[in-house]
């Protein structure tokens, strides 16, 4: 089995951080979770630029990305992705607070592949990350092009 | 007797009253050539009148007229000539007038004692007192009284052309002898237009007898022209003999009237009557015809007067109601409000406002069907400003059926887009009018072809479909009030635009508002219950009572979380559009069931479920969402009864809407709070007893709303609910949708 790609996870509310986290590791994901406050440094970890211009360039698995982030957000960091030859076929899971329906559509329009609104309960959104860790980073081949 | 007339009424107008070819006994005349040397006619009593042989043909050079003549050449061309002169041992007026055939001289006889009084300082008493008058009405009755005093007629009437030359008398005074015709009405035909001309040219008639045999002009033609003598000047000319037959008939002897002329048209007469025949001396003749022009001035002084009054008066009325109006939210309801200002416009008996098909009226109006035919018509007529008329059946055929109430007719329009319509109407005339000294009928007035009865009855007739004109300040004042309406209207709707922008920030910032409440209120809640569920984990040693405090406070956090997420689609309903379709409801209940069976575990409930509800239209996620929260609160509050009954009713009503219920024998409520029901937060149980959030109830009147539909509830305490949703019909609505995205279909 080749080595897991990690799973990068967009958040910048250092809660949903810890929680997404340990909803990550309690369905023993093995895969390493590279964390990214904002919409910069997640286009800087994908993109290979900026304090990531040294990383060997492995896509990662999947991308959980909340909305609403500081400097570019989510929707930004979604297009950039989703619009390059290179990277669009990484999953994206848009993880967010809000059930506002454009929200939904905004992102919808962009191909997002998933989309998750967090459940209040602890228990429902454990059971929301567990079936996306396994969807994504566990059973979904990487896409041929990718390394 | 060579005086030729016709006898048919019919002809009358066609008379040819300036060439009678006679002239009425009272006095000669001759018509002299342009020297004034010979005789060119004369009429058939010269001779005898004059004293000498005064014949067609007689030269004048010496003989009793020498006199005359002298005054007559020294006389300026065109001044008129009135002098007491002696012919023949008889002390004679003499009057005459340059025409084409000639220059006519009449001779009248005169009193001596009358030339020696002076009328002069009566008529400036008389001009004194009417210039102090304050109203028109006094003017006129002083004239009557004056011309009667000048006169010894026995009745002296002012008689008052309208628009249409109908004549009513509205001023008299008498001695008794006769009687009084005060408000009669005379139509038009009465006074032919060649006769109303006569009376502008020539101020003053008289007719000493109304039995005198005409005397004929010899010879009957000019010399000059060979036409028949133009008697239109003549104070003697012989009038026709229907008027003759007129006066009979009225009973009067002996008639004189002035004309009343008021900026250059004909407004009325100065009408004097005498049962027995009598004269009027030409000097008396000459200080009425005086008077009347004196009064003619007086009357173009008060109407004037009493015009601008009248606009003033008006113009106040229409300020009042305008003010009023622009403190009423709605105009119309403001007019109605004050009804009488709204008719005292334009002295109106009923009026009417017709905005988008609804008729608000007031007074004697139509009935609202015809109103509105009459705003459809008048919408086609494209009316620039005012339409009035006093005879709306001449301009729109339907309107003669409602010509008893509203035969004058203004209306302005208020708006360029709709058949909107402020009107007033005013009632058939001969439904206002009654003579008041009508007398009983005998049969002698039925033998009578023409009689003051014949002529009210024909008035009666001629004004059929008509009402009192409207005066040029009533008109003035619609035209002023639709500007004050439509400026009124108009800013209104600039408020409206304005409030509605207004509304358009508010509820932007609304939303942006419930956005980041649903991403940032939602997020604390979510961390709480997910960091209890951690610390729970973490230690699974923990006493029950520390895991029960747990337990409570991620139950906490999940109810509040709840109740953002509530609250967020209850104000998301507002501004989100409606995806109608077609809703098989029997589904709809089935996927509820099982959606609510973690609810139902260990319970035991009998369903009572209709096979076939009717298929409902709306938007399907919303529908399923309301009537998930009935059957939700159906399981819910049924939760001690055992087993509980719930009941799921439809039915559709004959307008196509359908009507649900959900029904169950649980704990009720009290009909006395059914208003607080479905207001948000009211909770009719108390939380511990029953979880919630008190928005359910609330969203579901809410969905319902949107769709146009209505919602009720009943209920007993202790015994159970029922609550009834009905959606109107919008099949519609969805078959236009369809037809617009589908064009193959």
């Amino acid at each position: 089995m080749a080595s897991l790609r990690p799973i990068l996870l967009v958040e910048d509310n250092p809660a949903d951080i810890e929680l997404t986290v340990a909803a990550l590791r309690k369905t023993n994901i093995a895969n390493e979770i590279v964390i990214a406050r904002d919409g910069v440094e997640a286009l800087d970890y994908i993109f290979c630029e900026g304090d990531h211009a040294a990383r060997d360039g492995e896509q990662p698995a999947v991308i959980l990305l909340d909305l609403k982030l500081p400097k570019v957000d989510g929707i930004e960091v979604l297009e950039k992705v989703k619009s390059h030859p290179r990277h669009r076929n990484i999953p994206i899971v848009m993880l967010t607070s809000s059930r506002e329906e454009t929200d939904v559509v905004r992102s919808y329009e962009q191909g997002v592949n998933s989309f998750v609104v967090k459940p209040v309960d602890f228990n429902a959104f454990f059971e929301a990350i567990r079936n996306l860790g396994l969807v994504w980073a566990v059973l979904n081949e990487p896409y041929p092009g990718g390394r | 007797m060579n005086v030729k007339v016709p006898t048919d009424l019919d002809l009358c107008a066609q008379e040819p009253i300036r060439i009678p070819g006679g002239i009425q006994p009272h006095g000669a005349l001759i018509v002299l050539d342009a020297g004034l040397a010979t005789i060119l006619q004369a009429s058939a009593n010269a001779p005898e009148f004059l004293g000498f042989d005064a014949k067609a043909g007689a030269t004048l050079d010496s003989g009793p007229l020498a006199a005359a003549l002298t005054a007559l050449r020294a006389n300026a061309a065109g001044d008129p000539f009135l002098k007491p002169i002696e012919i023949g041992g008889k002390c004679l007026l003499v009057s005459a007038h340059g025409t084409a055939q000639g220059v006519i001289v009449e001779f009248e006889e005169t009193d001596p004692d009358i030339l020696a009084s002076n009328p002069y300082p009566r008529m400036q008493r008389f001009v004194d007192r009417i210039e102090s008058s304050q109203d028109i009405d006094n003017v006129l009755a002083e004239a009557a009284r004056e011309v009667r005093d000048l006169t010894g007629f026995n009745r002296v009437m002012i008689y008052r052309f309208d628009a249409d030359w109908n004549g009513t008398v509205i001023a008299e005074d008498g001695d008794g002898v006769l009687p009084s015709y005060l408000d009669l009405r005379f139509p038009a035909t009465d006074i032919p237009a060649q006769a109303r001309e006569l009376y502008l040219l020539n101020r003053l008639r008289l007719i000493p007898s109304s039995s005198y045999e005409p005397v004929p002009i010899e010879p009957a033609t000019s010399p000059v022209d060979g036409a028949r003598l133009d008697l239109s000047d003549a104070a003697l000319r012989s009038v026709s003999p229907i008027h003759l037959e007129y006066m009979r008939n009225m009973g009067t002897g002996a008639s004189m009237s002035i004309s009343l002329v008021v900026d250059g048209a004909l407004w009325g007469l100065i009408s004097c009557h005498n049962r027995n025949p009598m004269e009027v001396d030409a000097r008396i003749r000459a200080a009425c015809e005086f008077l009347g022009r004196i009064v003619g001035h007086q009357i173009a002084f008060h109407e004037r007067r009493r015009e601008s009054a009248d606009r003033l008066a008006l113009k106040r009325v229409e300020t009042e109601l305008v003010s009023h109006l622009a403190r009423t939210p709605v105009f119309q309801e403001g007019l109605v409000a004050r009804s009488q200002q709204w008719l005292k416009l334009t002295n109106a008996e009923g009026a009417a406002v017709i905005t988008e098909g609804m008729v608000l009226t007031t007074g004697q109006v139509p009935p609202s069907d015809r109103i509105k035919d009459l705003a459809r018509w008048l919408q086609g007529m494209d009316v620039d400003r005012v339409f009035a008329t006093r005879e709306l059946g001449k301009h729109w055929s339907a309107g003669r059926t409602i010509a008893d109430v509203a035969s004058g007719v203004v209306a302005v329009p208020i708006s360029q887009r709709h058949a909107s319509f402020i009107m007033w109407f005013r009632p058939e005339l001969k439904h206002t009018v009654k003579w008041g000294g009508e007398p009983a009928k005998t049969v002698d007035d039925r033998a009578m072809r023409i009689s003051p009865r014949t002529s009210f009855e024909i008035w009666k007739e001629t004004v059929r479909g008509r009402a009192v004109p409207w005066s040029r300040a009533e008109l003035h004042s619609a035209e002023d009030f639709r500007q004050s309406v439509v400026d009124l209207v108009l800013q209104r709707a600039e408020e409206r635009a304005e409030m509605t922008e207004e509304l358009q920030r508010s509820n932007k910032e609304l939303e942006a508002f419930s956005y980041s409440i649903s991403h940032d209120l939602r997020a604390p809640f979510r961390h709480i219950a997910g960091y209890a569920q951690l610390l729970k984990e973490e230690e699974p040693s923990l006493k029950d009572l520390s895991r029960h405090y747990i337990e409570g406070i991620s139950q906490a956090a999940v109810t509040a979380g709840q109740l953002v997420d509530d609250l967020l689609q209850f104000s998301q309903l507002g501004r989100t559009g409606l995806k109608m379709s077609r809703i098989d409801m029997n589904k709809v209940v089935e996927e509820i069931q099982r959606g609510l069976s973690h609810e139902m575990e260990g319970r035991r409930i009998e369903w009572k479920v209709e096979e076939d509800l009717p298929v409902a239209w709306g938007d399907p996620s919303l529908v399923r969402q309301a009537m998930f929260n009935l059957v939700e609160n159906a399981v819910k509050y049924s939760r001690d009864s055992d087993p509980a009954i719930i009941t799921i009713a439809g039915s559709r009503n004959a307008d196509g809407a359908t009507r649900y219920s959900v029904a169950d024998n649980g704990v009720g409520f009290d009909m006395t709070y059914v208003g607080k029901l479905f207001q948000v937060f009211q909770r009719l149980h108390h939380s511990d007893e029953f979880d919630g959030t008190g928005i359910g109830l609330a969203l579901t009147k809410r969905i319902v709303d949107r769709h146009g539909g209505s919602i009720s509830a009943e209920g007993t305490l202790g015994k159970g609910a029922m609550f009834t949703i009905e959606l109107p019909d919008r099949r519609g609505e969805n078959e236009r949708g369809k037809l617009e995205t589908d064009p193959a279909g």
